[in-house]
């Protein structure tokens, strides 16, 4: 499962501004709604209650929510770049400015882990994370995302 | 007159150079003792500077002084803690394994030199102990963080099984002068006198310089000079009643160490700066000791030992003496790699040149290229394997910034400055949200030369210095919370613990929900923490993985009471020792055999294309069969 499957230009936010965490969560969700066409609520409940068990802050300044959905038709993957980081109860206490929510249906299972591993991997990469950071353009986000994806499927 | 101020010059130039030298191979990632004992060559007999130094018996001298002095800042650092996860599988590898490491290179020797069995034998207990000096050194290194019970079992075992080596050494030294065969009991006899008494100097030793340092009032500057005089008396004393010195005034560093010291900092700083010293000068010296070109003759035959002891003797002791542990693969295969020869073997190849056993100079020429051959190939290797067969963790914060007083003796406080750099993770944060442990005190805020009250504190700001007072245990959770990170030159996904991160107290139930894990109805209900420490035994520490479905579980954290954080790989990384190429090659090769061979293969995926099947099969291997595989989901 590549990132371009996952991901659409649309589910690409280039400078959101939120002013919290909660915040961040709410407007992806909104997003997530208009992609997925799933009920906002409910995408924003489950992430939520996935932060609950534990952040998905991973560090240096970035999150990777994620949560199941029964009614979603395939895996679904958003995007957002933060005009500026908000707290996020990250493992190392740092302030997030890149997120990346991925929703799966009830029923991926196996698929499900493999593309939030590839997800978490491919920003585990520092060098990826500062072009991302240099972009502010929807297209070049996308662009960066996907090729980026792609090298590190290897 | 000259010659002391020759030799004074020599002595100072020696060390800037050698130190310089240091910090040029750590750009390269060369072993430091390599590089000194590469020095001491090149400015030996055969060098162009062309200093003689064949004096064995002085050499034996320093030899011994700098290793006792090495070792007892071993245990220094040592702190219980790391003894109770490792004291078992260390002892075990001081004793049997050297035993066993010191017989199998013996038979090797005898195979390629052309020396009679006995004294094989001897070649093979020179080469027996792993090197405290080499072992310290080489992991702490490079801030190499590895995970604690593997980097603690090698630490241990390297202070403890120099009394094994040397035992053996002299016995065999002893039977090959004398021809004696008939002499065992007294073998046996002198072997316990070397533990019993050299155990017992040690514990008494350590105890009562504890006890002295805490009752004498000395000028602050006479405490480190006292423990060090202590630690020679200790190392002098065990040796001279038939007792081991190097197992003494190790036992007696762990002791000191642990115990509450007068002046502990100081006592510290002193004895890191001293063993540097110990370090640089007894490799320089073996560097001098030895003349390169009457090593050629011997090079092949001894590099061939060389790689028998590396790649056949030392595997095969440690797969017998950690048998009963449970170490996973990759710890066992990096304790194998790390049985690091360094000083003790060179020095110990010095006793039957003392004891004028005939032919003594091929001992120490023998030696000296096997130690060469370790530093070398394992000492070059070791960082690489370590974060390769994943037993590094993650850097903890860096120390830069922090001041740390000890108060007077009878607290049990520390006084400890933090100053807050760009990249603390508070930074620019309201002091509300520093969690401050129990039992610690913010005392006051220094910032731009004026002292703000705790009260009036409100943010933190770069270049603040923040003063508290903490219990030591507590000490640990402000550092995390306010030392800069450690700039990583690396990549970070070389050392992580996991993708994500869950307090211990998560039930397991909920997390199976999220991750789709074979958990039965009773340990929905367990906490995180209590269902791994139920698998992983009693000895848990940080870095220990549980394979659970298709994720792994990690341990990432842990206090007294048991695991607080536990983090999760969503894809298991596989430990990777064969270039990727060559792995998928054997894949393809081995998934043609089982496709050819229809009764090995039990699982069929009719429509799946070649390559999906062959990466089915490589799921299934890695799981089944546990191979090195890593799991890969390849192409677009």
């Amino acid at each position: 499962m590549d990132i371009a499957d996952m991901l659409s230009p649309e589910g690409v936010l280039p400078a959101l501004r939120v002013t919290s965490k909660k915040q961040a969560l709410q407007e992806m969700a909104r997003r997530a709604a208009d992609v997925t066409g799933q009920p906002e609520r409910a995408i924003f409940e489950v992430l939520v209650e996935r932060e609950r068990l534990g952040t998905t802050g991973v560090g240096y300044g970035i999150a990777i929510p994620h949560g199941k959905l029964s009614e979603l038709d395939r895996l679904h993957c958003l995007f957002a770049r933060l005009e500026t980081p908000v707290e996020f109860d990250s493992i190392d206490e740092q302030p997030v400015d890149l997120i990346c929510v991925l929703l799966a249906p009830e029923k991926a299972g196996a698929d499900h882990l493999k593309a939030l591993a590839r997800v978490s991997r491919l920003l585990r990469d520092k060098a990826i994370c500062d072009k991302l950071r240099g972009t502010d353009s929807r297209d070049g986000l996308y662009a960066i995302l996907t090729e980026s994806a792609a090298s590190h499927a290897a | 007159m000259e010659l002391a101020n020759q030799l004074i010059f020599m002595g100072g130039a020696l060390l800037l150079v050698s130190i310089l030298a240091g910090v040029l191979s750590s750009r390269i990632g060369a072993p430091l003792l390599l590089v000194f004992l590469g020095l001491g060559m090149f400015f030996g007999e055969d060098g162009p500077i062309g200093i003689s130094f064949d004096n064995f018996n002085q050499a034996y001298l320093i030899g011994s002084l700098a290793l006792a002095i090495i070792l007892f800042d071993g245990g220094l650092r040592t702190p219980y803690r790391s003894i109770k996860l490792a004291w078992a599988p260390a002892s075990l590898l001081a004793t049997v394994g050297v035993l066993i490491t010191a017989g199998l290179t013996g038979l090797f020797a005898w195979a390629v030199l052309d020396f009679g069995l006995l004294p094989s034998l001897l070649v093979g207990a020179i080469v027996g102990s792993t090197d405290a000096a080499a072992v310290f050194l080489l992991l702490h290194q490079r801030g190499m963080d590895l995970k604690r019970r593997v980097g603690t079992t090698l630490e241990v075992e390297s202070g403890v099984n120099d009394p094994m080596a040397i035992f053996l050494t002299i016995a065999l030294a002893e039977l090959v002068t004398t021809g004696v065969t008939d002499i065992t009991w007294d073998i046996a006899q002198s072997f316990l006198l070397q533990l019993g008494v050299g155990a017992a100097f040690g514990l008494l030793g350590g105890y009562a310089l504890t006890w002295l340092v805490n009752k004498l009032e000395l000028a602050p500057g006479l405490y480190p000079v006292f423990v060090i005089a202590g630690a020679m008396v200790v190392f002098g004393g065990a040796q001279q009643l038939g007792g081991s010195g190097f197992l003494a005034v190790y036992l007696a560093g762990i002791i000191a160490g642990n115990k509450r010291l007068r002046a502990n900092q100081l006592i510290r700083r002193f004895h890191d700066g001293i063993a540097w010293v110990c370090q640089i000068g007894m490799f320089l010296m073996l560097g001098f000791l030895v003349t390169p070109t009457s090593l050629l003759p011997d090079l092949l035959p001894a590099g061939l030992v060389a790689l028998g002891l590396m790649f056949v003797a030392r595997p095969l002791a440690v797969a017998i003496c950690l048998a009963p542990f449970n170490f996973s693969r990759e710890e066992r295969l990096f304790i194998a790699w790390v049985g690091l020869r360094g000083a003790v073997p060179i020095f110990l190849a010095i006793i039957p040149l003392l004891q004028g056993v005939v032919g003594g100079m091929q001992y120490f020429n023998v030696a000296f290229i096997v130690v060469l051959s370790s530093l070398i190939l394992q000492g070059w290797t070791v960082p690489w394997l370590a974060r390769r067969l994943n037993i590094e963790l993650p850097p903890t914060p860096e120390d830069k910034g922090k001041l740390d007083f000890e108060l007077p003796s009878g607290f049990d406080r520390e006084m400890v400055g933090y100053r807050i750099a760009q990249t603390s993770p508070m930074v620019n944060k309201s002091i509300d949200a520093l969690r401050v442990p129990d039992r610690v005190r913010i005392l006051a805020l220094l910032r731009e030369n004026v002292v703000v009250p705790r009260q009036l504190i409100k943010t933190l700001k770069p270049n603040d210095y923040l003063l508290t007072v903490a219990p030591p245990e507590q000490i640990l959770l402000l550092d995390r919370q306010l030392l800069p990170r450690r700039r990583s030159g690396a990549k970070r996904e070389d050392v992580t613990l996991g993708d994500f991160s869950f307090p211990g107290t998560t039930p397991l139930g909920a997390l199976s929900d999220a991750y789709d894990l074979p958990v039965t109805k009773q340990e929905r209900e367990m906490p995180l923490a209590d269902f791994l420490r139920k698998r992983l035994g009693k000895t848990v520490s940080v870095g220990d993985r549980l394979p659970l479905g298709a994720i792994e579980l990690v341990v990432r954290d842990l206090n007294d009471e048991g695991i607080t954080e536990v983090g999760i790989w969503l894809e298991p990384a596989q430990p990777q020792l064969l270039p990727e190429r060559l792995i998928t090659l054997f894949h393809r090769a081995t998934a043609f055999f089982r496709r050819g061979l229809p009764w090995v293969s039990t699982t069929h995926h009719e429509t799946s294309a070649d390559e999906t099947q062959a990466k089915v099969d490589e799921a299934q291997l890695g799981k089944q069969e546990n191979a090195v595989v890593p799991v890969k989901e390849s192409k677009k």
